[in-house]
């Protein structure tokens, strides 16, 4: 955002994130993020303006944990409502309603099953903010004005100068053989 | 009938004809020049245009003013007492709950487009998915509205809720309204998240876009700092999956939930096996008839006729005309087992249905709901906005109709003749109708306005040039 970039100049020089590189095409994308896996590069990513299939593959990510967080909350929606039921109706104030027990499953069993898919909502929801760590206002990419075009046209892979293998000359040399259209620095 | 390739979509507008493959391959999905950059651009054009055009204004002042009108009346209702509308006993539901479960049914497109069509997925789903889900969030806040006014003392609602309190009285936990309450409540939670999760990445183009520090400001808080990453695309991919599941199950059961109200009862005409499919069904072919009658002018109003192609509003209408068809077969049926069940009180009330004093209601809803859609067998009907745009109104007309008569029939027909009593709504319920109809159209026109109206994310997904064409790693993900 350009909060950044309206702020004055700090007095040291600002901390190297890694280098930003550009792709023209999904296939270039995904061709360069099974090189750089290929070649030991660990502090990576690739942004791209809408969902690559295949790029899990080719960057070698891990299945998310994402599917067991909405299994738990939907869990814990159904157990919730099928104790606070019996609690209401069968011990602080037992009470018969048309006949029926104090505690019986299927008249349980909508409302069970509505706050079971709320739960999973709620607990899938939050999991994946929290996983991405969103929300996040500050990110150094955000400063390039050529990362910009990533919500737009734009498809790009970040190597960050923490990685172990990153060079500067060397990773730069590797992005454009990949078919980098463009590499730049992006700074803190 | 013209068929093209994909390579010559190009040159192809938003009059095109696109809804039939020509067996060699697929006609396009969207039309016009078929670049990320230019779709980016058409979409943002509608909230980044200085003006919004003449039509939006004039409908936002009608709009606004029917939401007055709504203020006004739910203020004088509660100040003076539920008396002021024509709920009398024996109908003591009236046009509140008829208005809910109308309203509640609108919402169910925009959950099946999103949830159903996308585990199935129908590509051309992309093109309309995100302002469908949003008449979904629109008319969940109408529905809302009703059943909160309609208890009189809209203050005391949070006795529905369990809270510890010194009368030591507990919501009953067997009571379909309660179900009804947990379950629409569920459903706006649901339908909210899964639209706004959706919305992030496009939010996320309005702020790379904005030319101001109030939109940059503004849409860089609703976009939360998104990125592109590729693990946040694998995180939200795998989300918006796991919410279409579970919404699947939702559009299913938020329905069935509302007919338990009926259909537990003990009311000849309400108490049937039949009501949850009944609801649902009925609630989907209303909501997809209200996607067609707002997709049709947006298309036009807004310049997406190449994003919102012919085939979307062929394919919308095919829906309806499927979604009628079952309704006509279960209206068929509860007429049949009426007669073939041999109970007196049943046969009664289906006569009284299409006899009775609301006899104009029974057969306008048979014209609307049965006849009308027919007509979308003819693909010049459904690719014809001066035929298609009636007729959906009119699929609309006879739902809102359908509700009418299930409620107020079985109602004003009490077990004792001595307790008959005709319903007749008086201003005060036409004008909070009238003004829930201003509400969803004021909260419609401003997400047009000012927020993405089509995932501009994933409509790019689903060019061609946005795939691989598979690779040593990939081959296998990307092959499918």
């Amino acid at each position: 955002m350009s909060t950044a970039q309206n702020m004055e100049k700090p007095m040291s020089a600002p901390r190297l994130y890694g280098l930003l590189a550009e792709f023209s095409d999904v296939q270039a994308l995904l061709d360069a993020a099974v090189a750089l896996r290929k070649a030991g590069y660990k502090r990576w990513d690739c942004y791209t303006p809408f969902p690559v299939h295949g790029m899990e593959k080719a960057m070698g990510l891990r299945p998310s944990i994402l599917p067991w967080i909405a299994f738990t909350g939907a869990m814990g929606g159904v157990v919730s409502i099928l104790a606070l039921a019996p609690l209401c109706n069968a011990f602080l104030y037992p009470m018969i309603f048309s006949g029926k027990p104090y505690w019986g499953l299927p008249g349980h069993i909508p409302m069970a099953f509505a706050l079971g898919i709320l739960g999973g909502t709620v607990f899938v929801v939050h999991g994946m903010f929290v996983l991405a760590r969103l929300p996040q206002f500050y990110h150094p990419l955000l400063h390039s004005e050529r990362f910009r075009r990533v919500t737009d046209d734009g498809m790009f892979i970040a190597v960050e100068a923490t990685d172990p293998s990153y060079s500067p000359s060397a990773t730069t040399e590797l992005l454009k053989k990949l078919g980098a259209t463009a590499v730049e620095e992006v700074r803190d | 009938m013209t068929s093209v390739t994909t390579t010559q979509a190009g040159s192809m507008s938003g009059e095109f004809d696109n809804t039939m493959d020509d067996g060699v391959s697929k006609a396009p999905l969207v039309l016009g020049e078929a670049t990320y950059r230019e779709i980016t651009r058409k979409i943002c054009r509608v909230a980044e245009a200085p003006k919004a055009p003449k039509a939006w204004y004039v409908a936002f002042a009608i709009s606004t003013a029917l939401v007055g009108v709504l203020g006004a009346m739910v203020t004088y209702a509660i100040a003076t007492g539920v008396g002021v509308w024509g709920n009398n006993s024996p109908v003591f539901w009236g046009f509140p709950i008829i208005n809910f479960v109308f309203w509640v049914g609108l919402a169910h497109a925009g959950t099946f487009i999103s949830a159903i069509l996308l585990l199935f997925r129908q590509k051309w789903r992309t093109g309309i998915n995100r302002f469908a889900e949003a008449t979904t969030v629109f008319a969940v806040v109408c529905a809302g509205l009703f059943p909160a006014i309609h208890v009189g003392r809209p203050w005391l609602a949070y006795w529905m809720l369990p809270i510890p309190n010194v009368m030591g009285v507990w919501p009953n936990f067997y009571s379909p309204l309660l179900w009804d309450a947990i379950a629409v409540g569920t459903y706006s939670t649901v339908s909210t998240l899964f639209w706004y999760v959706g919305m992030i990445p496009d939010l996320a183009t309005f702020r790379d876009r904005a030319k101001t520090r109030r939109r940059q400001f503004i849409y860089g808080i609703l976009a939360m700092g998104w990125r592109g990453s590729a693990r946040h695309w694998q995180l939200y991919e795998r989300t918006v999956l796991i919410l279409a599941g579970l919404a699947t199950a939702l559009v299913l059961g938020v329905s069935s939930t509302v007919s338990t109200d009926f259909a537990v009862s003990q009311l000849p005409g309400w108490h049937e096996t039949i009501f949850p499919p009944y609801f649902t069904v009925g609630a989907i072919f209303s909501g997809f008839a209200l996607v067609l009658a707002l997709a049709i002018p947006a298309r036009e109003l807004f310049g997406l006729k190449d994003i919102i192609t012919r085939r979307h509003l062929d394919n919308l209408a095919k829906i309806t005309l499927v979604m009628g068809s079952i309704v006509t077969y279960i209206y068929l049926m509860e007429f049949f087992i009426a007669y073939y069940s041999g109970n007196g009180y049943e046969q009664f009330a289906y006569l009284t249905r299409i006899m009775g004093p609301y006899w104009r209601m029974g057969w306008l809803i048979l014209f609307c709901n049965c006849l009308v859609p027919q007509i979308f067998w003819f693909k010049f009907a459904r690719t014809t906005w001066w035929l298609a745009w009636p007729a959906a109104v009119l699929c609309l007309v006879g739902m809102w109709s359908e509700r009418f008569v299930i409620i107020i029939t079985i109602l004003n027909r009490d077990f004792l003749p001595s307790a008959w009593h005709n319903y007749s709504p008086t201003y005060v319920d036409w004008l909070t109708f009238a003004g829930s109809i201003g509400l969803f159209f004021t909260l419609f026109l401003l997400f047009c306005r000012f927020l993405p109206m089509i995932a501009m994310c994933e409509v790019k997904a689903i060019l061609p040039q946005a795939h691989g064409h598979g690779h040593e790693d990939s081959a296998a993900e990307a092959g499918h």
